[in-house]
């Protein structure tokens, strides 16, 4: 912990708090149109104007057992909790970050204000030169992990294209944010939406000059990545200025890694007699780490890796503690203080509380299973640490194996297998299981993703959509009811495939549907009867989704993913499975502490202001709703809700905290979705916090923003 | 805060604390808005503290930001001058250092990071309960308030003695100030906020004001 000074630990806590609030904020404005020369309605920067409880505050408990991690002496929570709720909170933004920038004064400040520093300082301002060794040993560990996990990506084929992509695309935003920040943001003639967005990155502005030369740095590592681990520790060619730029860029990556740590450790923490466990690894927190990230200027990418190793860590220090409680069991112990141990332990206990009541419902999204994630990753990070070593690295970043107890994030252990089928019909859905998909399975990834698949002529269309890369997560693709959508989706082909949907296709009489100028009279008599038998199964399928909406939301309820955030994507009614399921979660008055990011794509839903509101609350990260206006499948068989209030797979959704990104030129039948998945979630880029996509998507790829 | 503040508030004014370690700063904001003393370790960071108060008919709102002195934190309190209608200057009158670092080194941060041209300002010697070891004398502290245009109080915080009295006069002068309040009034019926920034573009206010 002493690497970081404790103004270090400070800044980083309330830098922290301020992300969180950050990003509640975005989230609850309409997200610019980036092209669109629209303005949105100036919003006031409050959260409390809007009537919202700040992320940062303590009734979400998502900040107290993390500065308390960090050791900031509680005498200062109150300020950053009130600087990270202000109006001109991102004002702040810049000033903490530069702090991270400085040295550590520990030292300086002790000779002048004698009067009474903490003891943790003295203590770690005796020896300067072995902290700065092992903050290089850490972001030289990071270094190797992202690497090496890029290199396992690269290694296998499809995926390797798609993240080549992934990679210019974001080298490129890079450089144009770069322009951006060097262009006075205040100038009367910056766009409406620049601005905005400046102002979000102030910070970074402030600092453009060596930033930009970071920025080189990187897009240099990512070309040579041989060279790259070399390149971090042995190039001393400006002398001083670059090798405290080294340690600058060390710093941070310290900084995240430490908050990474603190969000997923479990900080046994007492609230007024009952001990509270920590949720784990929360959405929210990871969508504040994301923001912050981009704020650090580190890649998001290092910090999946370092997501990795903490993961590692934790696991590590279970094993331990499973070992000595296995060791210290005798019979006679009292139940209940077994009980409590398991609690603090924070392992066993969940799962058999949550796991156990919901085991039948869950269909089991496995939590990794801790000893077979150890053996996953052992041998690669005993080739990627060597500097370190495994104990050497607990010990020096944190020392998570000592006094904090990891791992809620692991939440319910084994609460079911991944696959295991649904034991009965329940809540009136005759199937419904989780498929893994990927490579990251067991691997004690701290992210989830679940895909799910709305249309099918097959039982693979359910995974086959989602293949490629997998990212950071751990993904899982729902199967639910493939009789109902393989029957509709083969009743949809056919009368497509008949002439008479050909004739019309040929008149493009779907097209003037689509216009929505029409009124539902001018109609085409041949289209309004040839649909009549699609509705029946159609009407089936949808209230089918709804009740696997329900399901999966009780799934994550239940921690069945294990406490850690999910990412939903669907498309079609899979869309609609989401939705439901998110509407389940705000009845049950779920805060965002699950669901990180949600992606519909040609979602059959209506556009009920009240209810997207209500979806869009669950969600931490960003909500991307995909439409394409040449989805003419989904505006006849929704006609009816389409004339009246609209539909979201058609157009846009003008909600806040809705992104909107129009596929109509990749997208130009309802089924295209199964084949042209992949490629718009490559261009979606979710791993970025701010869109980063033009708000249409052309052709085949070319995210060109303006 | 749980936005419902009952009884309407006339304005919400925000206040800032700086001056060198040890001075008294917190000590002096505990005596003001909870009237007890107490051994106070270095402040970290910055604290806040809230502070209802009616003076001439009014019902004010005083966000109190209590900065750090400690110079590890510097660049950490920039950011914490805007937006501020006044600025309480402490020095402690037993510490000629403390006193001079007001000019060689405070002030120029609040002419650097303030962005309210008019924000009033307050030179603040602390510790007169101290007479013995007193070392920066009232006559140099009314000859520095003078050169640099700010109020100017001696106050114990030990003995409460003017605390009160210096943070009112502070307002008093904020409220005699219509550019200060002008803005204030603005937020009060627009924003709940108290520390709602003095945003440049929006200063006209009135636009959204539907009185």
């Amino acid at each position: 912990m002493e690497e970081l000074g404790s103004v270090h630990r400070y800044a980083a806590g309330a830098l922290l708090a301020i992300a969180l609030n950050q990003a509640q904020i975005h989230r609850l404005q309409l997200v610019p149109d980036i092209l669109g020369s629209d303005d949105g309605p100036s919003m006031s920067n409050t959260l409390e104007d809007q009537g919202v409880l700040p992320w940062s505050s303590q009734e979400f408990g998502l900040l107290h057992h993390i500065f308390g991690y960090l050791k900031i002496d509680p005498h200062a929570w109150p300020g950053i909790e009130k600087t990270a709720e202000a109006a001109d909170a991102k004002h702040h933004i810049g000033p903490y970050i530069r702090i991270l920038q400085e040295e550590n004064l520990e030292t300086a400040s002790k000779s002048s204000a004698s009067s009474g520093n903490s003891p943790s300082s003295t203590n770690s301002s005796s020896s300067t030169g072995k902290p700065e060794k092992t903050l290089a040993a850490l972001a030289k560990a990071v270094d190797a992990m992202t690497i090496s996990l890029e290199e396992y990506a690269a290694s296998r084929p499809e995926p390797a294209h798609a993240r080549a992509v992934e990679d210019a695309t974001s080298s490129e935003e890079a450089y144009k944010q770069n322009d951006k920040r060097s262009s006075k943001p205040k100038s009367a003639s910056a766009q409406k939406s620049a601005q905005r967005w400046a102002s979000m990155k102030k910070p970074l502005l402030d600092r453009a000059a060596s930033s930009s030369d970071l920025s080189h740095k990187d897009t240099k590592k990512k070309t040579d990545r041989a060279s790259a681990y070399d390149a971090s520790s042995s190039e001393p060619e400006d002398k001083e200025a670059s090798e405290r730029r080294i340690l600058v860029a060390q710093r941070k990556v310290a900084v995240l890694y430490e908050l990474l740590t603190a969000c997923v450790a479990d900080t046994p923490e007492e609230k007024a007699g009952k001990s509270v466990l920590n949720a784990g690894y929360d959405a929210r927190q990871r969508v504040a780490l994301r923001l912050l990230a981009l704020w650090l200027d580190v890649d998001w990418k290092k910090v999946a890796a370092m997501e990795l190793m903490v993961a590692y860590m934790a696991m590590e220090a279970e094993k331990v503690r499973e070992e000595e409680r296995a060791a210290s069991h005798t019979d006679d112990e009292h139940k209940t203080t077994k009980w409590q141990k398991w609690k603090r332990g924070g392992i066993i206990g969940a799962a058999a509380v949550t796991g156990g009541a919901l085991l039948a419902l869950t269909g089991g999204l496995a939590a990794p299973a801790i000893a077979a994630g150890l053996t996953a990753l052992a041998p690669a990070f005993a080739a990627v640490v060597p500097a370190v070593g495994i104990g050497g690295l607990a010990t020096a970043v944190g020392s998570a194996a000592g006094s904090v107890a990891v791992a809620a994030s692991f939440g319910a252990a084994g609460a079911g297998l991944a696959g295991t089928k649904m034991a009965r019909r329940t809540g009136g859905v005759d199937e419904f299981m989780f498929l893994p998909i990927g490579d990251n399975h067991q691997q004690g990834r701290l992210a989830v993703g679940i895909v799910i698949s709305g249309i099918a002529m097959e039982a693979e269309d359910y995974t086959l959509p989602w293949e490629g890369s997998d990212g950071e997560l751990e993904r899982y693709a729902l199967r639910w009811e493939s009789k109902e959508l393989i029957a509709l989706s083969t009743a949809i082909e056919d009368w497509l495939a008949s002439s008479a949907a050909r004739e019309l296709v040929k008149a493009g009489a779907m097209m003037t549907v689509l216009a929505g100028l029409v009124a539902a009279l001018a109609w085409p008599v041949a289209l309004l009867s040839a649909t009549d038998w699609i509705d029946s199964r159609w009407t089936i399928a949808v209230d089918r989704a709804d009740k696997a909406g329900k399901i999966l939301a009780k799934c994550l309820l239940g921690g069945s993913q294990g406490n850690r955030p999910v990412t939903l994507i669907g498309f079609s009614l899979g869309a609609r499975v989401i939705f439901s399921c998110l509407e389940y979660l705000a009845k049950k008055g779920n805060d965002a502490s699950i669901v990180e990011r949600v992606v519909l794509l040609g979602a059959p839903l209506t556009l009920d202001r009240q209810r997207w509101e209500n979806a869009r609350k669950v969600v931490a990260g960003r909500f991307i709703n995909a439409y394409s206006s040449n989805d003419w499948i989904l505006g006849v068989v929704y006609r009816s809700s389409f004339m009246t209030t609209g539909l979201a797979g058609i157009q846009k959704v003008e909600i806040p905290g809705v992104e909107n990104i129009d596929v109509s030129d990749i997208i130009s039948g309802h089924s295209m979705y199964l084949a042209k998945t992949k490629e718009i979630l490559a261009a979606l880029d979710l791993d970025s916090f701010f869109p980063i996509y033009p708000s249409k998507l052309e052709g085949p790829l070319d995210p060109d923003s303006p | 805060m749980a936005g419902g503040s009952g009884a309407e508030i006339d304005h919400i004014f925000k206040l800032l604390l700086i001056g060198d370690s040890g001075v008294g700063k917190s000590s002096l904001l505990l005596r003001f808005t909870a009237d007890t003393f107490d051994d106070l370790s270095p402040t970290i960071g910055v604290d806040f503290k809230l502070k209802l108060l009616t003076m001439s008919g009014k019902r004010l709102k005083l966000t109190i930001w209590d900065t750090a002195g400690q110079e590890r934190f510097r660049t950490l309190t920039s950011s914490y001058y805007r937006s501020a209608q006044g600025v309480i200057l402490v020095y402690d009158v037993t510490r000629r250092d403390t006193f001079t670092d007001l000019s060689d080194v405070w002030l120029k941060e609040v002419e650097l990071y303030s962005t309210n041209p008019d924000c009033i300002k307050m030179l603040v010697g602390n510790k007169v309960d101290r007479d013995a070891e007193r070392v920066v004398s009232k006559q140099e502290g009314i000859a520095f308030a003078r050169q640099y245009g700010c109020l100017f109080l001696e106050c114990s915080a030990k003995t409460r003695a003017n605390v009160q009295l210096c943070f009112e006069e502070l307002v008093q002068k904020i409220l005699d100030t219509p550019s200060l309040i002008a803005d204030t009034k603005a937020f009060k019926k627009n924003l709940l906020r108290p520390d709602e920034p003095y945003t440049p573009q929006s200063a006209p206010g009135a636009g959204n004001c539907t009185c």
